[in-house]
């Protein structure tokens, strides 16, 4: 099966048993944590300096302008590299009025929210760094904690614009949360399972998005729109809206601090379409069509963790397709989408999904 | 009352000048500006500015310009106060609107208070300036450059004039205790430039906007007073830089009017290619800004992109791209570069097709459409009272536009439609700017072909003087009524010029449009307005 | 009833305005890019048309001679100041008195490009050019003398 071609359990149990051999099996553990803690974090920063790197050719791309280009040839690849070592080196100037502590705290809230949610993506087979059986519920509540650190921040800086972008992006994000839960449901209503890996080795016979069909095409979207949303990326970015409030919630911050909300929101981005991928186009699953052998063993050959980034670099593109189409909502049009459109559809799809399930009408 | 009632009143007098100024006695005023504002058949209820003047020995005072939005018929009144050191004026703001930003601006620069007005605020300078700047006997070196902060108060005085001769003042305030103030601007993104509003908030929702003005002023109309007249060109370039050859086009043509220079035909045809070219110009960037303010930053680079072919062709033949320099007195500067006309050609072709993109990625987009539509009421009544041109009236279905109304240069020979809605809404003041893109290349593309051989520009003397009395001049800029009022003393130098700004009564609008709407919304009724901020200080 | 068709219509109407929107940004997308290049551009495809006022010059012939002759009529007809000029009254062979040129002084940090001095001189001795990239460092670097002898 071509599932054991790049599995890194054995991998990963050989190193165990090889580190138990030298020294007690706690060591072991605390050095692996310590290991596989310093890998997340690099990942963490390369892809985001790859994010962004991404948006800002993509947005260039679709305002007729070619992007970064002079630093580091053509491409302007040493752009975003030095834009980061730029921002590690500024002063992070504490404000006179604010709340001290929680003013400190809430960049790391946030960022610690979006590496929580982060360690739960199944990169590829046995290469998940969190695994617990309820998974999918855990990456729910874990992206929420994001939402504290933002109000946090809003409300610790004593700015009126800072408190106006922290309440919006509360009031959206709370209720963007409902139509995610929802959609997230129906995909574990059609997997019977909330454990991760679980979910991605129910679609060794076909994506969730072809199993599930109509109501899982349609929670697809509902999940893109509220993940949108939830990633406070235009058209929702409406807790930062640079025209109104200059920047919102982290108006204030500067230095790494700033930093820290930057990363997060590309790295929430790339959460977002991981967690859909996975949800929805089986994760490092490779695509197969019946009846094509030779085509699927050929698939067979490429990596999961391959096919996972590809299908969330094309769920990125297309939410920063998005996001550099459309103006932003205003604050009552955001709650409206949500109350009025995106949940009752996710209940309709849950139900109908339901139903499709109990009727043995998935594939 | 109509103007031939005026002309008879006793003490009444006619000025010299085109402008055909009525001087009247100063306890006259009131009841005569009444009489007119409410006349049964022509009311004169569009109050189009109201310019101070320092008279020397005949006394401060103020020359009212109104006119009749249903005939276009105009009145121009002048009274003069002969005390220097308490001048008082009746208010009219209760009659136009327009005169509770109007009368502040003649107070700030002169000193004349207006009995009855309910903000008597200065509106420029800072609040504790000393003296009155554009009185001829003002010192300039009563207040040297200060780096101390301004505080804005939070009242304001309303003078009344006592049965007994005293000034009694009532204070209003400007924000409560309890309202929650933030302050949008001097430096934030979507002000357009240096413009302050302090703004009162409800949650989301906005209850008073009080624009403080001023940040980028910089006196060019007392400049204008020690320059020679081909001199004092170069100054409105720089009023409203999107508008750069219509302001400069209404300048030549009131000293030309005034001194009988008769511009040659060639130069007129080149003259209204360029405005309508600068129109469309100014209506991308109206584009671009609204939708970067509404947070689509794509369709922003769209308006740019055809923008930057428009001041290719500029550049071409004038020199310049934002500031062109290009209209002199008696003509223009340069004759056209040969492929002038070609290139216009192409561009209006190519803009015609390329609109459709514009429309679209937002027109039609229904997050555009919701937040737009029925959003930023301005009634037709509030539109004219305002004297919101432009644009802007025309969305609230105010036929406004000086081509129309007081045709100049071809205007009356072309075809073309004045484009008016009857919304007043954001989204109609912004379809109103969208279909005159369209309306100008038609014109453009009438006069592309057909512009005559000839001289470009008309000999003129060495030395330019206007003969005495109060001339105007008068064009549709890219945001409405652009008026040039000189009073002159038959030297080579104005003894006074006065620029009708075309902004500030739109932002002066503002409160009334933004109150009741989210501050998401403010920002857009704000772009949607269009005003640029270089005009409105001055 | 009326009210759900409405809700339905309002909700499709809305769907395809916004896949409107992005086949528009996506058309642009494959188009061709129009960033202007510059600085590297500055011998390829950069044009500064003739007529474009970046400074003004003094035209000198191949000996090394303007044609000013000092009548001082740019400086008048300058509106910030902006030109300076230096004089002095020699008499000439026939015994005349005429003024000469000692120095032409532009202030490029103060000219406004309005093109009154250009007009004003009766014998074309001055001109403005498109040579545009004029930034320095110091203020007074901007201040330029024009004529050479």
């Amino acid at each position: 099966m071509f599932l054991d071609y790049y599995n890194f359990e054995p991998l990963l149990a050989g190193i165990h048993a090889a580190l138990c051999g030298v020294m007690p099996e706690w060591a072991a553990l605390t050095l692996e944590g310590l290991a596989v803690g310093v890998a997340i974090m690099l990942m963490y920063a390369v892809l985001a300096v790859v994010l962004i790197y991404m948006e800002r050719k993509v947005c260039a791309a679709f305002q007729c302008r070619i992007g970064p280009n002079r630093v580091g040839g053509k491409g302007g690849l040493l752009q975003v590299p030095a834009d980061v070592l730029k921002i590690l080196t500024k002063e992070i100037i504490s404000l006179n009025r604010a709340d001290r502590f929680l003013y400190n705290l809430a960049p790391f809230l946030v960022i610690l929210a979006s590496i929580l949610t982060f360690s739960c993506l199944p990169w590829n087979k046995g290469a998940e760094i969190l695994h617990m059986n309820i998974g999918i519920f855990f990456v729910l509540a874990a992206s929420s904690i994001g939402v504290l650190g933002i109000l946090l921040a809003g409300w610790s800086s004593n700015s009126k614009y800072t408190l106006i972008g922290a309440v919006r992006s509360g009031a959206m994000i709370i209720s963007y949360e409902v139509s995610i839960g929802i959609s997230v449901l129906t995909m574990v209503v059609l997997c019977g399972a909330m454990d991760i890996q679980t979910i991605v080795a129910g679609q060794a016979d076909g994506w969730n998005i072809f199993k599930g069909h109509i109501p899982a095409v349609a929670a697809f979207v509902v999940y893109l729109i509220a993940g949108n949303a939830e990633a406070n990326r235009g058209p929702f970015d409406l807790a930062e809206a640079e025209q109104e409030l200059t920047a919102g919630y982290h108006t204030e911050y500067s230095g790494m601090h700033f930093g820290f909300f930057y990363l997060a929101e590309y790295l929430n981005l790339f959460i977002t379409a991981g967690i859909a991928a996975t949800l929805f186009l089986g994760g490092w699953m490779p695509l197969h069509v019946a009846g094509l052998d030779g085509f699927n063993a050929v698939m067979d050959y490429i990596p999961g963790f391959v096919w996972f980034l590809g299908k969330t670099f094309v769920i990125v593109f297309l939410l920063m397709w998005i996001r550099w189409t459309y103006p932003r909502l205003r604050i009552d049009q955001v709650l409206t989408l949500e109350w009025k459109y995106l949940m009752p559809t996710s209940l309709v799809i849950l139900l109908l999904m339901t139903v499709c399930k109990v009727c043995g009408l998935t594939f | 009352m109509k103007r031939d009632d005026v002309i008879r009143m006793a003490g009444a007098e006619v000025c010299a000048g085109n402008a055909q100024v009525i001087s009247i006695p100063a306890g006259e005023l009131r009841r005569t500006a009444e009489g007119l504002r409410h006349d049964r058949d022509v009311p004169m209820d569009y109050l189009r500015d109201i310019v101070g003047m320092d008279w020397g020995e005949e006394g401060l005072g103020a020359v009212y310009f109104m006119e009749s939005s249903a005939t276009g018929g105009r009145v121009a009144l002048k009274v003069a106060v002969t005390d220097r050191e308490r001048p008082l004026l009746p208010t009219m703001s209760d009659l136009w609107k327009t005169a509770l930003v109007k009368e502040r601006e003649v107070f700030d620069f002169f000193g004349i208070r207006f009995t009855g007005h309910p903000d008597m605020r200065r509106l420029f300078l800072r609040e504790d300036w000393k003296g009155w700047p554009l009185r001829k006997d003002y010192d300039m070196d009563s207040n040297p450059l200060r780096l101390d902060n301004e505080t804005n108060a939070d009242t304001t005085t309303e003078y009344r004039l006592l049965p007994d001769g005293t000034l009694a003042g009532t204070a209003h305030p400007v924000f409560g205790e309890n309202d929650f103030v933030i302050n949008i601007g001097p430096q934030h993104p979507s002000t357009h430039g240096a413009l302050r509003m302090r703004v009162a908030l409800d949650g989301e929702t906005v209850t008073k906007v009080d624009p403080i003005l001023g940040y980028i002023h910089r006196g060019i109309e007392k400049m204008n007073e020690s320059l020679t007249y081909p001199q004092t060109l170069g100054m409105t370039d720089r009023l409203d830089y999107l508008s750069a050859h219509q302001s400069r086009h209404a300048l030549c043509m009131c000293i030309e009017r005034a001194a009988g220079i008769e511009v040659p035909e060639r130069a007129v045809y080149i003259r209204a290619v360029m405005d309508e070219l600068q129109r469309i110009d100014s209506h991308l960037i109206f584009y671009s800004c609204l939708v970067l303010d509404m947070g689509a930053m794509t369709p922003f680079f769209y308006g740019f992109r055809e923008r930057e072919m428009i001041l290719d062709i500029f550049e071409e033949t004038t020199g310049g791209r934002l500031i062109q320099h290009y209209n002199v007195i008696g003509g223009v500067q340069a004759d056209i570069r040969p492929d002038f006309c070609r290139k216009v050609r192409e561009f209006t072709a190519h803009m015609r097709r390329v609109i459709r993109d514009y429309h679209d990625i937002f027109t039609g987009n229904v997050i555009a459409d919701t937040r737009l539509k029925g959003v930023g009421l301005l009634s037709l009544e509030d539109a004219v009272s305002l004297g919101c041109t432009g644009a802007t009236g025309r969305a609230s279905g105010w036929a406004n536009d000086v081509r129309k109304r007081h045709p100049y240069s071809v205007y009356d020979r072309v075809d073309f439609k004045q484009v008016t809605r009857g919304e007043g809404d954001s989204f109609a003041r912004y379809l109103v700017r969208m279909d005159e893109i369209l309306e100008s290349c038609h014109i453009i593309d009438q006069l592309i072909d057909n512009i005559p051989g000839g001289d470009f520009r008309a000999k003129t003397k060495p030395v330019i003087k206007l003969p005495e009395g109060i001339h105007t001049a008068e064009v549709e800029t890219s945001r409405g009524e652009f008026a040039v009022i000189i009073e002159s003393r038959g030297d080579k130098v104005p003894y006074r010029m006065h620029f009708r700004s075309t902004g500030l009564p739109l932002v002066h609008a503002m409160d009334t449009v933004c109150r009741g709407w989210k501050i998401a919304d403010l920002i857009a009724i704000g772009a949607s307005l269009d005003f640029v901020i270089p005009d409105i200080d001055r | 009833m009326n009210g759900f068709c409405k809700y339905m219509e309002g909700y499709f109407a809305g769907v395809k305005s916004l896949l409107t929107g992005m086949r528009t940004s996506m058309k642009v997308f494959c188009e061709k890019k129009i960033t202007e290049q510059y600085p590297e551009n500055r011998h390829t495809t950069l044009h500064i048309p003739e007529r474009h006022r970046a400074m003004l010059v003094m035209p000198h012939d191949e000996e090394g001679n303007n044609r000013c002759v000092a009548c001082g009529l740019c400086q008048m007809a300058c509106p910030n100041g902006t030109i300076r000029l230096t004089t002095e009254t020699r008499e000439v062979e026939d015994g005349k008195k005429r003024k000469f040129l000692v120095k032409y002084e532009y202030n490029l940090g103060s000219c406004m490009f309005c093109q009154l001095c250009v007009n004003a001189c009766p014998h074309d001795a001055i001109r403005f050019t498109n040579d545009f990239e004029n930034a320095v460092f110091q203020k007074e670097k901007l201040v330029l003398t024009l004529n050479k002898k």
